[in-house]
Parts: C-alpha cells; structure tokens; sequence
C-alpha cells in the first residue's frame, strides 16, 4: 500500500463541492507537488491532508493507517504554510521548538535537535531573534526548521515560496530539493508556479476546480500532456494551439490540416483515434519546439507582430493569416518587423493533437 | 482665509481650552484637600492659600477610609481577575468556534449593557436580601462582573479574532492542545485586549458607587460611598471628602499608568497591521 493514499475525496462547503472525488497517492521518500491555478482546490486538499479541513467524503491513509478522522496533533505531519505562521511573541529558538515542548520531550533532546536543525537550514545565530527582526528567507528557514525538528512522517508545504522575491525564491526551491534528498522524507507541495512544480517533483498532480486533470512525472506532463488543460499549463512560455480539422483519419495516425500548414500534416496517436474526417481539432505546439526557417519536416506562414529578447533566448510573437497568435522561443537575439512575413518549422514528433473536447489523440 | 499661525494658536487655544475643562474639576478637588475650611466656603474662592495635610491625617486616622479602600481593592482586583479569568476563554470561543447561537449569544452580551443599572438596582437588592449576600464582598464581586464580563469579552473577541488562524493551526499540527493554543498563543498575543479590558473593568469596579451605596452597609463600603459618606449631618466636612477623593483617585492612576504602554497599544489595534 502507498505511503500516503487519498481515495475519493470529496470537499463540500455548503453547496458548492471543491474536490471531487479525488484519487491520489504518494509513496514513501516521494516528492509530490499539487499544481493548478488559483481556486482548483490544491491547497483545501492539502490542509485536509494535515487535518486542518474535514474530509466531506473519501478516507485518508498514512503509513498504512486510516487518518481521516484523525486529529492534526496526532498525524505525525508538519506543515510549512504560506504565511509562515510563525509565532510572533516567540524567539526562533521557541518557535521551532515548539512541537518538541508540547510532546514532553526532554530539554537537553529539544537542544540537541534544535541545534541541528539550525545547523542544517544555517540558522544558527539567529536562534534568540524574534520572527519580527528576520527577513522573508530567514522566516522561511525557521518555518522550516519548525518542521523538521520534530521528524514527521509527512511535510506539508502549502505555497511556501510565493511571498518571497525571485531571487530567493529560486534559491529556497533549490534548498528545499536538497532538503528532500538529505533527509529522504516524503514531501507534498502545493504551487500555482509550475517551474516549482517542474523543478522540485517526482510525481505532479494537475488539479484543475476539484478534479485531477493528471498525475504523472514531469518529463510525463511536459511530453505527453492527457489533455488541453495540462499542455497549456505546464511548460513555459504556453503551449500554442491552433485550431485544425481532420482531413484522413488512417490507422493509428491522423492527418490534419490548417490554413497556415504549408501541407497537410500527418500525426501518429496515442490511442486508437476517435476522430473523423472533418471533425475540428486542436493542433499543440511548444514555443521552443519551433523554429524559424525552413528547419523541420513541417512548415507554419505566420506574420511576425514584435520579439521579445530574454538574452540568451527572444520569444517571438507571431500570428497564422486567421489570427492566431503564436509564440516562438528561439536561441539568441533576434529582432522582428511588425508584419515581416516569417516561416517557422517544427518536428511533426514534437506537435500534439487534441479532439474536441480537449483530449489528447 | 486663515494664516497658518493663527490656525495653530487658534487650535492650541481649543486644546488648553478642552483641556482645562477636563481638568478643572480634578485640580479643584485636589487644591481643595489641601485647603482648611475656612479656605475652602471662602468667596470669591480663594487661589492661593496656605496649604495644609490636617485633612489627609483625618481620613488616615479614620479607619473607615482605610478600610474602604481596602474593600475596594479587594472587590476590584477580585472583579478584575474573575472577569479576565472567565472571559478570555469565552471571548477566544466567540473569535474562533462556529457554533449554534453564537450570535445570539453576542446580542445577549451587549444588551447586558443597554439597561440603565439603576432599573436593576432594587430586584438586585431584593436578590441579595433573600440570599443574605447584603454586605458582602462577594455580592459587589458578583454585580460587578455581570457588568465587567461583557466588555472583557468583547475586546478580547475582537483582540484575538485578529490574529492569523494559521497560527493556531501551525500549533495543531505541532501537537498544541486546545489549551495550550489557547494559553500559549492567544492570550500573549492578545495582551494589548487583555490589558485594556482588565483597565476598564477595574476602573468600573473601583469607582462604581449605586451598587456599592445599595448593597452594603458598615462592613463592605467601598471607597466612593465613604467619600460620600461624609455628607451626611448637619456639615459637610468639604476638606476631607476632596482628600478621600484624591486617595481614590490614586491607585487607578498609578494601575493605568503601570498597563498604559498595552492600553495604548490596545486602543490603536487593528489600525495598523
């Protein structure tokens, strides 16, 4: 049995039902990361994992208990909240001591492990500050110092990086996956950032209003998206789609065809099609997946609108004769005239293809 | 239009003017102890006298000032104690828990307070007759409280309704019992709420005179119906009643004066974050 395992889960506050039978599980030492956009459910989910939140149906295991009903105190989780939810009035010694005190546990242990926690996070001559004197980092750090001093089962981290600059940000997500590989525990993680969730994961769970749209490694996600929602969701810059029909549907593979396609192109599926000749698709394209100039077995029209330079790469925006607009990621800096006609190529391998409903052929 | 300066003289004249308003009486009181009486009939009243303590060693030597204040600081640190004791958990249950008549409970809170206490004072003093409490401590602790409890309560609710739930929560999962959350992170972080209630409560108990004057007679008076004690006969000892009153006066000040950084603070919660 996994580690952790969510079956069925279902969240009502009054009417309205925020997770919807939902089925996830995490194994032991394992990194999950909840992802989706703001309102799809991922941090209630979390908080009923901790306990914070009563589960309206569905149980909870952990370590092969039912936990459900379980108090919070009693679960053996640690939790790094967004706000940090440090306790003011207390020095950073006291605070992540705290957990230690309330369990009894003898002073010279509560030393010895606060002393190492502190060692491990670098905190160390910070321990007889209050939160109020520390930074944004520093009071991360504590948070969780917090957490880990007390050697839970489970860590909880509920959006912990978002009130942090982006410097910081990315330095704490590196401390946080050397966290998790030191001390080998199981993590979940919520975020909105799918860089967050790309770069810290072993499994993603896309959640989108209640429902798990996927579960799968990030490599899983990024190259074979289930549907519409997690193509566009994952990857940076977004996912291009554009609106294509079937023209031959054979075998295991679909030909589609869009004004802007120098030729009808020819996608293998994944399944068995459920397309037919005639019916609308959506053809994904990743921005780093085209390039421009006659490279690739397949070739887009497009009309350059304005190039966006990050240094070592330029997004160019560009748009197909319907309108559509497009973006390209290319090496390098490259500037664009606004309605400089432009071809872009890409490997038919690299497209997607979704039915019309958004599921991925 | 107005020149700045003559804004600003014209604001600070209100200020002193206010000012000697509300002080006026407080200064005539205490001049006043410290005249004789013969100072103290003169008229038009006089400004400068020679002062004297005699006053002040008449209240001492009379024991039913001393014992006066001592009642009332035993009535108001009992009222005082009791009603923070009883209402911090109450108020921190309203601030947090969701449940059935919380806001009916609310309302019976407040309109604990739209009676005017003298509608009350004679079933109160009837109550207190047939459970022989007349002339007790406990009676004045008890009326008092019923009084006290509501304002503790509603501070303390809106005290403590501003801090972060997350940190309650942060305590549960890190093995806080109810109580402790309640002990070790509510009541420190409410302490601005928790001090001006206390102020309030013992400012009300220490002054509070119907009540006092109602139900009690030789062995409980408190400090205010001594005061007033004074006025009964054929003379009114004016010297000794404005000691008496400064005397009453002081152990509030120097109580308010000892929480008035948490007062302070208290009285600007939530106006900043």
């Amino acid at each position: 049995m996994s580690f952790l395992k969510l079956e069925k889960i279902v969240k009502r506050f009054g009417d309205a039902t925020v997770i919807d039978h939902v089925d996830i599980t995490a194994e032991r030492g394992e990194f999950v990361v909840f992802v989706g956009p703001s309102g799809c459910g991922k941090s209630t989910l979390l908080r009923m994992v901790a306990g914070l939140e009563e589960v309206s149906e569905g149980d909870i295991y952990l370590d092969g208990a039912n936990v459900t009903d379980t108090e919070p105190a009693s679960r053996q989780v640690s939790m790094v909240f967004q706000s940090y939810a440090l306790f003011p009035h207390m020095s950073v010694h006291d605070n992540i001591s705290f957990g230690l005190r309330m369990a009894k546990t003898p002073r010279e242990e509560i030393d010895r492990r606060v002393a190492e926690a502190a060692r491990i996070l670098q905190i160390e001559n910070l321990l007889q500050r209050k939160p109020r004197q520390l930074s944004g980092g520093q009071r991360q750090r504590v948070a969780i110092g917090r957490a880990i001093v007390r050697n839970p089962k489970l860590f909880l981290f509920d959006e912990p990086l978002s009130n942090l600059d982006a410097e910081l940000r990315s330095q704490m997500r590196v401390e946080i996956a050397r966290l998790h590989r030191d001390l080998g525990v199981t993590m979940v993680y919520v975020t909105h950032d799918q860089v967050e969730a790309m770069t810290l994961a072993d499994r993603i769970v896309v959640l989108r209003a209640g429902k798990v749209e996927q579960i799968g490694s990030p490599a899983d996600l990024y190259e074979r998206p289930d549907n519409i929602f997690v193509a566009g969701f994952i990857g940076s810059p977004k996912m291009n789609f554009l609106k294509a029909s079937v023209a031959a549907v054979n075998g295991g593979a679909v030909t589609v065809r869009h004004p802007a396609l120098a030729d009808d192109l020819t996608l293998p599926t994944r399944h068995a099609p459920t397309v037919q000749p005639g019916e609308d698709v959506v053809l994904g394209l990743r921005p780093e997946h085209l390039s421009v100039g006659d490279g690739g077995a397949a070739r887009l029209a497009l009309r350059g609108e304005f190039a966006e330079s990050l240094g070592a790469t330029s997004q160019l925006y560009a748009q197909t004769g319907n309108g559509e607009t497009l973006i390209l990621q290319v090496p390098g800096r490259r500037s664009l005239a606004a309605g400089e006609d432009i071809r872009a190529g890409f490997d038919p391998a690299q497209a997607y293809l979704f039915d019309g409903a958004g599921r991925a052929i | 239009m107005v020149s700045r300066p003559a804004a600003r003289f014209a604001h600070l004249a209100g200020l002193v003017l206010v000012f000697a308003f509300a002080m006026f009486p407080f200064y005539w009181m205490v001049s006043s102890s410290f005249k004789d009486q013969a100072d103290l009939l003169a008229s038009p009243p006089m400004w400068l006298f020679e002062p004297t303590i005699k006053h002040y060693a008449e209240i001492w030597a009379d024991q039913k000032v001393t014992a006066a204040i001592v009642n009332s600081l035993i009535v108001a640190v009992s009222t005082t104690a009791l009603a923070v004791l009883l209402g911090t958990p109450a108020a921190y249950a309203l601030a947090r828990f969701e449940f059935r008549g919380k806001s009916d409970l609310w309302f019976w809170f407040i309109s604990n307070r739209m009676i005017s206490p003298i509608v009350l004072a004679l079933p109160v003093y009837l109550l207190a007759q047939s459970l022989g409490l007349l002339d007790t401590h406990l009676v004045l602790i008890l009326i008092y409280l019923t009084f006290n409890l509501p304002i503790v309560v509603w501070i303390c609710t809106d005290q403590f309704r501003s801090i972060p739930p997350e940190l309650e929560q942060a305590a549960r999962l890190e093995g806080a019992k109810q109580f402790d959350v309640f002990w070790r992170i509510y009541l420190p972080l409410g302490l601005p709420g928790v001090a001006v209630s206390a102020i309030f409560s013992f400012i009300f108990s220490w002054n509070e005179l119907l009540y006092a004057l109602v139900l009690t007679r030789r062995n409980v008076q408190t400090a205010p119906v001594a005061a007033t004690s004074f006025m009964s006969g054929y003379e009114l000892p004016w010297g000794k009643i404005m000691a008496t009153g400064t005397v009453i006066v002081l152990p509030v000040t120097i109580f308010a004066l000892i929480v008035s950084r948490h007062m302070i603070r208290g009285l600007t919660m939530g106006a900043t974050k």
